[in-house]
Parts: C-alpha cells; structure tokens; sequence
C-alpha cells in the first residue's frame, strides 16, 4: 500500500506542476457555477434575496371577507418573513409589481419566472362555505413537487390545520350554547355540558377532520425546478469538472508510456496491480479534490447539499471511481496522447450534458432522459437532485448508487484485463 | 556459497502477432550465462531480438517460452526477488522532466524500498556520483542531454543493484559525457563489483569496456566470447572502407569485388545520410563501401582498379586491422547501425 500512495504522491506533484492546473481546478468550475447558476434561475432568487429576507407568496383571495382574512393573517403568523402579495406590497415595491397588480394567468407566470414562490387561491365562497360547514378547497401552486414540500407548503398546511380546528370549535361551541335549557347550572349539569361538549366536537371532527383543503399543485405549464439556479449548476458543473481532473490520466498514460517512465516502473520490484493502483488513487484523489473545490464555494453561493454527508459523500466517491475505471478503461483503447486528449474532450462535452450536468433532465423530453442515463453522470446528478431538492437520504439514493457502484465494476475489469504497460 | 553466475537464460523465447494475424519469432530460443562482476555486451542489428531479449530480462515483456534467472531468481516466478537485484538504464531518459533530478531520485529510490535517512544517504551519495550535486533540485527539463544521462544512470543505481543493465546509455551525448559515462561504466565493475549488461550500436566503446560479448541476429545467439575469441572466429580479415560520397554503388560491382579479388569474403555499401540537428534537414550524404578481405592491403590496388573501371570514384580509403566491427560485419552481413 505505502508504494501505491507514492506513485499517486508523485502523480499528484507532477499534476500540480503542470501550467494552469489552478485555473481549471477552480477558476473556471466556479465561473462555470456562477454563470450556468444565473443562467438557470438563480439571479429571480437573488433579486429576491436582495430586498431582504422577503419571500414572496401571491394570493389571489376572491372571497375578500373577513374570514378569507384571518385565514391570511394565521398564514402570516406562521413565519415572519411572509410577504403575501399584493396584500402586504410596501412602498419598496417588495412583491414586485411595479405598481400593478396581477390575475390569476399573471400569477402564474410570476410563478414561473421565480419572481413568487407561491400561489394561493382562496375561492369565493370561502366564508359561506365554512359557516354552513361544508368543505371549501384553496389551492396552493409552486415549483416544487408535490412530495417534496417545502417550509413554504409546511406553513400553508399548518394553517389549514389550525384555521379549521377554530372553525369547528367555533362551531361545536355555538350548537352547545343553542341547546342549553338554561343559565343557572348545578355541578351534574356542568359536568354533563363538558361531557356533551367533548361528545360533539369528537363527532365533528370524526365527521369533518378537515373543513380547509389544500390543494397543492404546480404551475399549468411546463414546471422548471424553483429551486434550480446554483442547486442545479454546483454539483452539475463540478460533476463535470471532476471528468476534467480525472480523465486526463489517460493522456498521462500515454506520455508516461512514451517517456518510457512506464516501461521503467514495470522494471522495479512492483507489481502490475501497485503501479495501476498508484496511477488511479492519483487521479480519483484529484477528482475528490475538484469535488471538494466546487461544493464548498457552492456553500458559500447558499447552496445546501441535503441532510444526509453519508449519501453525498458515497456519490461523490462513486462517481469519481466510476469516472477513474472508465478512464483506465479507455487507455486501452487509445492509440496516442492527441487521441486521447481529443477523445476525452469529446466524451466530458457530451456525457455532461447528456446526463443533466448543465441543465436538469426534468426540462428535457422523457426519450432524451433515457438516453441521458447511458451516462454515469445522470446517475449522480439523480441523487444529488434527491438529495438537494428532494430531501432524499441514503435509502433513496441507494439505487444510482448501485448503478454508479456496477459502472465502476464494469470499466475497471474492462481496463484491467485489457491493460498493457509494454 | 554464491554462484559464479548472475544471470541465466535458457531456451528464451518471444512470439508476436504479426498484423495480419501471423506468429513473428522476435527470439528464438536464446542461450546465456554472464559471469559475476563482468561488463557483459549484447550486440546486434536493428530488430535482431535484442530489445525483446533485454526487456525479458528485466521483467518487462513475458516471454513465451524459457525463463531467466537472476542471482538465481527467476523472472517469470520470482519477478520481485528479481528486479530487487536488477537496476535498469533504459535508453530513453526515462524520467519525469517537470520534476527535479533529488525529486526523481527519492521516488524511484521509494519504488526500490528506501525510506527514511537511507533514501536521503543514498540519493546523496548518487547526487554525488553522477557529479549533480550542484543541480540537484533543477528540474529535469533544464538539464542538458549528457546530465539527464547521468541522472537516469543514476536512477538504476540507487539500490545498489548486483546487475545493471544499460541499454546505449551513450546515444546522442556529447564526447566528452560519453567518456564520462563509460567511465562510469568500468568505476561501477571495478569499484563496486557489480555485473553489468551493456548493449550499444558503437563497436569501439563495447570493444573498449567489454569483458565479454555477445552478438544475436534473428532472435539468436550468433556468436559469444572475449574480443579476441570473436576476431578468431571470422579468421582475422582486414577491413577496408571506401567513402564514395553521394554516388550510389550497384550490387552487382559489390558482387565483382568479391569474384575477381582473392581473399574479399564480403562487400558491403551503406549510405548515410546526416541531418541538420533538429531541423532534420539533409545535409549530406555519405556513401561507404565496407570489404572484408584476408590481406587487405594486398587486394587494395585489384579493388581500387575495378572501381576505377566502373566509374566509381573513390573519395578517400582506410584499411583496418581486425575488428569488432569486422566480425560483427562478417557474421551479421550488416552494419550495426542498420
């Protein structure tokens, strides 16, 4: 073992000697970043984030009555950085509007360029149906799926919950008070009314759990991910990048072999499998790193990787073996450094895409998804998407795991096998 | 106690596949036994088996029958017990060129197995040989041929080798590093003791620092012994090499010389063309005729009289005693540098 991490110690001192290896293992990813971040959505989010802590939930109420407003004013209550459009507009303009005011398409496509979050449509009737105690839908829209609820959603729920528990305690309280026979109550009449009053409130909600419906939903037309922006280009363009860094090592074989360093290793009291085994730890350790450059400056872009480090780090560390096998692989099959250099060029340029490394495969027709998971990239950019936008953890991500871990498998033997340092 | 034989091939062999599917016998079979302590030279012409023999040797190709065996360790069995014995010069400069020369040192002295203050003592004390001390943390790149050289000797030496190999560690060095090379060469029989395998397309430095010598063509062991053993064995001829410049020589003259000249057992015409550094540019073309005759210098007028009548026009002529590069001439049909 000690021997294979001097061959990878050496490699790694010959990589980093090499002119503008700082710029292509963090000046260009992080450019990268930024510009396909903005491209896909970040900057609605940052202009949204420039005017405070502000987030935007556009409400169309068209009960306009009391209730309807107490319902609005509970969904403020429950976080402080609510800002219900046009309700709460403030003379910053904080909800956008430039001085208008929006219908429902309009709202919709607020919706869709990220200028809002949320939609929420209270119906008229809203008032009238909750006191006649029949059921009443709102509808709640954003970009999110509908099983990934966000804190926006989790609010609009919890309202839902309370506002309903108050109208049927309201209502439970008026039916008690209607069939009193009297004001003066003895001690066994008192009891008997708590009694009755808890009898008919558990009917009520047996009967009725909820008088307020949600109805989640997206945007009518073609959703894009709200949360895309730096979410979707840090692990997209580092995923990228750490093809960059590591299938390089291919060319590295052949000028090695060339300079007869290869043939000179065979010479030394190694073995076969210390001098391949040194050669790629080199540069999977260098995939690591590009990895590790990128995520942490999408940190500081806000960009939150989910709560399961297990899950992240195995993807990670998967795709970047995975990527090593395929490059051991492909030596085998190149003839010369400029084949190789132009061969890797070309598979990094089309396996990123392909695999939803520049743009979500979410926009992309389902025959273009398929196609697109011929490339270990998708699989990545699948659990990171689960574990980024989804809240996934290890269990949901184990499947591309296990693809990205038989990738790997596959490759390495290939290259193994077919390997010749001669 | 330790046997008097470092290194022992028997019935070596390699076959290729041949482009169109074909068995090529690259070697045939080869028979050898060097000697402890001795500079031991393996000579032949360009695809003669030669390379394919040494990288057997040292571990680098399989073969495809036979084994060899050094210090008594085989190759193919034992290959790591092997190559701890074997320090190899290859004739590229086999070395990392963004890297310094103590940095290349101290990795290839790690892939032998030095660590701690023995690879510092012996990376120093190789610093010190190769006489780079001063350079020693330059990079590679910046290093003139003849000092890359030395380094990549160096490299081979680190572990204190019982067998050195060096494939031409002389080519396109200057004279003066070459000198200094072979010096180094015989300071490492003569002061260290150990056993060197030496292959070179010079005849007069392997004439020089050779114990013993081997010449193979073919994938075979065409003749083996000491200068004199070999010059024995072709019948002590004379050479005589005429230069002819750019003109080109018919065979059929080449076939004249040896029919109506007594004692001419050869004649051969080469022609070589030297280029402009690294321009590569033809400069100049040279045209030598080689003969090989038993008393030279008496045939030189019938020789000098035919090519005169055949309207050759000989530039100069230089007749030699034997030779290594008149046996290997004889037995080879062709000049080394073929």
């Amino acid at each position: 073992m000690r021997k294979i991490i001097d061959i990878a110690i050496n490699d790694l001192r010959i990589v980093f000697r090499e002119r503008g290896i700082w710029i292509n293992l963090l000046v260009i990813p992080i450019i990268l970043s930024v510009v396909i971040g903005l491209a896909n959505g970040a900057g609605a989010s940052s202009d949204t984030a420039s005017t405070g802590p502000s987030i935007l939930i556009d409400v169309i109420d068209e009960d306009s009555s009391p209730l309807s407003g107490q319902f609005l004013d509970e969904l403020r209550a429950a976080n402080a950085n609510f800002v219900l459009c046009p309700l709460d507009n403030n003379n910053g303009d904080v909800c956008q509007l430039g001085g208008n005011t929006f219908d429902a398409a309009q709202a919709e496509t607020r919706l869709r360029e990220q200028t809002s979050l949320a939609l929420l449509e209270l119906p008229a009737g809203f008032s009238a149906a909750l006191e006649s105690g029949t059921n009443v839908s709102i509808v709640y829209r954003s970009n999110e799926e509908a099983t990934a609820p966000s804190y926006i959603l989790q609010a609009v729920q919890a309202t839902v919950q309370r506002f309903g528990a108050s109208i049927v305690a309201g209502r439970v309280g008026g039916q008690v008070v209607a069939d009193l026979p009297g004001t003066a109550l003895g001690d066994a009449e008192r009891a008997q009314l708590v009694a009755d009053i808890r009898q008919r409130a558990q009917t009520i909600l047996n009967d009725q759990p909820s008088v307020v419906n949600a109805v989640i939903g997206t945007p009518q037309e073609a959703a894009t991910a709200n949360d895309g922006g730096f979410n979707q280009s840090v692990p997209g363009i580092a995923t990228m990048y750490v093809m960059f860094a590591i299938f390089p090592a291919a060319v590295a074989l052949m000028t090695e072999r060339k300079q007869g360093t290869l043939q000179r290793l065979v010479t030394l009291p190694l073995t076969r499998a210390q001098i391949l085994g040194g050669k790629m730890l080199a540069r999977f350790l260098l995939g690591m790193l590009q990895y590790a450059i990128v995520f942490v400056f999408g940190y500081f872009l806000g960009v939150r990787y989910g709560s399961d480090p297990v899950a992240l780090g195995l993807t990670m560390v998967l795709f970047a073996l995975c990527i090593t096998a395929l490059t051991l692989a492909l030596s085998t099959l190149l003839k010369n450094e400029n084949q190789a250099g132009a061969i890797t060029l070309l598979l990094t340029l089309t396996l990123a895409p392909l695999g939803g490394a520049w743009w979500p495969l979410e926009v992309v027709p389902d025959w273009m998804r398929t196609i697109g998971h011929i490339s270990p990239v998708a699989w990545a950019m699948d659990s990171y998407s689960s574990l980024i936008f989804h809240g996934g953890g290890l269990a949901d991500v184990l499947p591309y795991l296990g693809v990205l871990a038989a990738l790997t498998i596959v490759f390495f033997l290939f290259g193994v096998i077919r390997f010749r340092i001669e | 106690m330790q046997s008097q034989v470092m290194v022992e091939v028997r019935d070596l062999a390699k076959t290729f596949k041949g482009k169109n599917g074909d068995d090529i016998q690259a070697v045939k079979g080869v028979q050898l036994d060097i000697r402890r302590g001795e500079i031991y030279s393996l000579l032949g012409p360009n695809g003669a088996g030669k390379t394919t023999t040494i990288s057997m040797i040292s571990g680098l190709l399989a073969p495809t029958r036979g084994d060899a065996r050094i210090g008594g360790h085989s190759i193919t069995r034992e290959p790591l017990q092997a190559k701890q014995l074997l320090g190899v010069v290859p004739q590229e400069i086999a070395l990392y060129p963004t890297l310094s020369a103590r940095q290349n040192l101290d990795f290839f002295g790690k892939m032998y197995g030095l660590t701690g203050t023995e690879l510092s003592r012996r990376v120093d004390e190789i610093v010190d040989f190769i006489d780079l001390r001063e350079r020693q943390n330059d990079r590679i790149e910046t290093f003139s041929g003849g000092m890359k050289r030395r380094v990549n000797i160096g490299v081979g030496l680190l572990h204190k080798p019982q067998l050195i190999y060096m494939d031409e560690p002389t080519v396109g060095i200057d004279p003066q590093n070459r000198r200094r090379v072979l010096d180094t060469v015989q300071r490492l029989q003569q002061e260290m003791g150990m056993t060197v395998l030496y292959t070179s397309h010079l005849m007069e430095e392997v004439q020089e620092i050779s114990d013993r010598i081997a010449i193979i063509d073919h994938g075979e062991i065409i003749a083996e012994g000491t200068l004199g053993e070999l010059i024995q064995q072709i019948g002590e001829e004379d050479r005589l090499t005429f230069k002819v410049g750019t003109q080109s020589v018919p065979d059929a003259l080449l076939a004249q010389f040896k029919q109506e000249v007594e004692g001419v057992t050869s004649a051969v015409y080469e022609r070589h063309d030297v280029t402009n550094g690294e321009s590569e540019t033809l400069a100049q073309v040279d045209g030598i005729v080689t003969i090989m005759a038993k008393r030279g210098r008496k045939a030189l007028p019938d020789l000098l009289r035919i090519a005169d009548d055949a309207e050759l026009d000989v530039l100069s002529v230089e007749v030699r005693e034997p030779d290594l590069e008149g046996v290997f001439l004889h037995l080879t049909g062709r000049a080394l540098r073929d």
